[in-house]
């Protein structure tokens, strides 16, 4: 499928529409919140860059989830931590409990 | 906060940041207590902050090793700076500012120093995200887990997973990523969007097909 002729709407080509992507998504615009009428006609007729969008916006609504931690340092870690602060500030009662 | 030529500021409150970053029980007594040089609260903060502060060394890093290193140097910096800890954000994006300035002055140590992070982020032409101007119309939504998405971030470029990390999972805005990584903030929103991308790329080529299901379904 070449370029010129792919899902190309009456205003934009997919590649206008998706260069203007970058900064769309940085202004908090997804799917539904785009106001520019060239760039909603070019979504509203193709269904590759709606699915394109939905796909960019649903990936960066589930990294939201990996916030939530899920590795743990060994317990070297603290005790390292209690080493570095015993040597520089003397701090030696640093409790073992983590 | 000043790390070793780092500017270290609370950042002003951005809008949502307390809400991805609630205040934990316990917490600010313990930060009290800890700036008055209080051994055991100290403990405290380390136990509730350790995973998450550990699990984006490990994110930004790649590397156990060096993740765990840097976690302890976080801390380290923490128990000497917490003084400076004002309260004007959550003590978590406070802690992970600190984090990240500390995990991208050792990336600089390591080589990056000589070329700004602009121009060595970018990955190899094979490693960039293809454009996409088919038509093919697979949904993704829906279809993602957290470990297949943990997997594929794991396996972005070191460039994107960056940026990647910051903004999308710890919630920095561009122009905060543009100051620690010494880009633009144009880089950073191109640099993202490339992310974003090459994810849906490496999450495309993750799922089951039809053909192995009836294959598994077979065995």
């Amino acid at each position: 499928m070449t370029l010129q002729n792919s899902n190309r709407s009456n205003t934009l080509s997919c590649a206008e529409f998706q260069e203007q992507l970058p900064d769309l998504f940085a202004a908090g615009a997804s799917n539904g919140h785009i106001s520019d009428p060239d760039l909603l006609e070019h979504l509203r007729s193709c269904t590759n860059c709606t699915a394109l969008v939905r796909d960019l916006q649903y990936i960066a609504d589930q990294a939201k989830q990996l916030l939530q931690p899920t590795h743990e340092p060994s317990d070297s870690v603290w005790k390292k931590i209690q080493e570095g602060l015993s040597s520089e500030q003397g701090y030696s009662v640093l409790p073992d409990k983590k | 906060m000043e790390v070793q030529g780092l500017q270290m500021t609370e950042p002003t409150t951005a809008p949502g940041l307390f809400k991805r970053n609630p205040p934990i029980a316990g917490e600010a007594e313990a930060i009290e207590r800890a700036k008055a040089g209080d051994a055991e609260a100290f403990s405290k903060l380390y136990a509730l902050h350790k995973r998450r502060v550990y699990t984006l060394c490990l994110r930004m890093l790649g590397n156990v090793s060096e993740a765990e290193d840097m976690t302890q140097e976080a801390f380290l910096h923490l128990f000497r700076k917490i003084g400076s800890f004002r309260g004007e954000s959550a003590f978590s994006t406070w802690l992970h500012r600190l984090t990240v300035n500390l995990v991208l002055m050792h990336l600089r140590k390591k080589g990056l120093q000589l070329v700004s992070l602009e121009e060595t982020i970018n990955p190899s032409e094979e490693d960039s995200p293809k454009r996409d101007f088919g038509s093919r119309d697979t949904q993704l939504a829906g279809s993602v887990d957290r470990v297949a998405l943990e997997r594929a971030v794991a396996s972005l470029p070191p460039g994107y997973r960056m940026v990647f990390v910051l903004h999308d999972v710890e919630g920095f805005e561009h122009n905060e990523i543009a100051v620690m990584l010494e880009c633009s903030t144009g880089n950073s929103k191109s640099q993202l969007h490339k992310a974003r991308l090459k994810l849906r790329e490496l999450l495309r080529q993750s799922e089951p097909t039809p053909q192995a299901d009836l294959k598994e379904a077979a065995l």
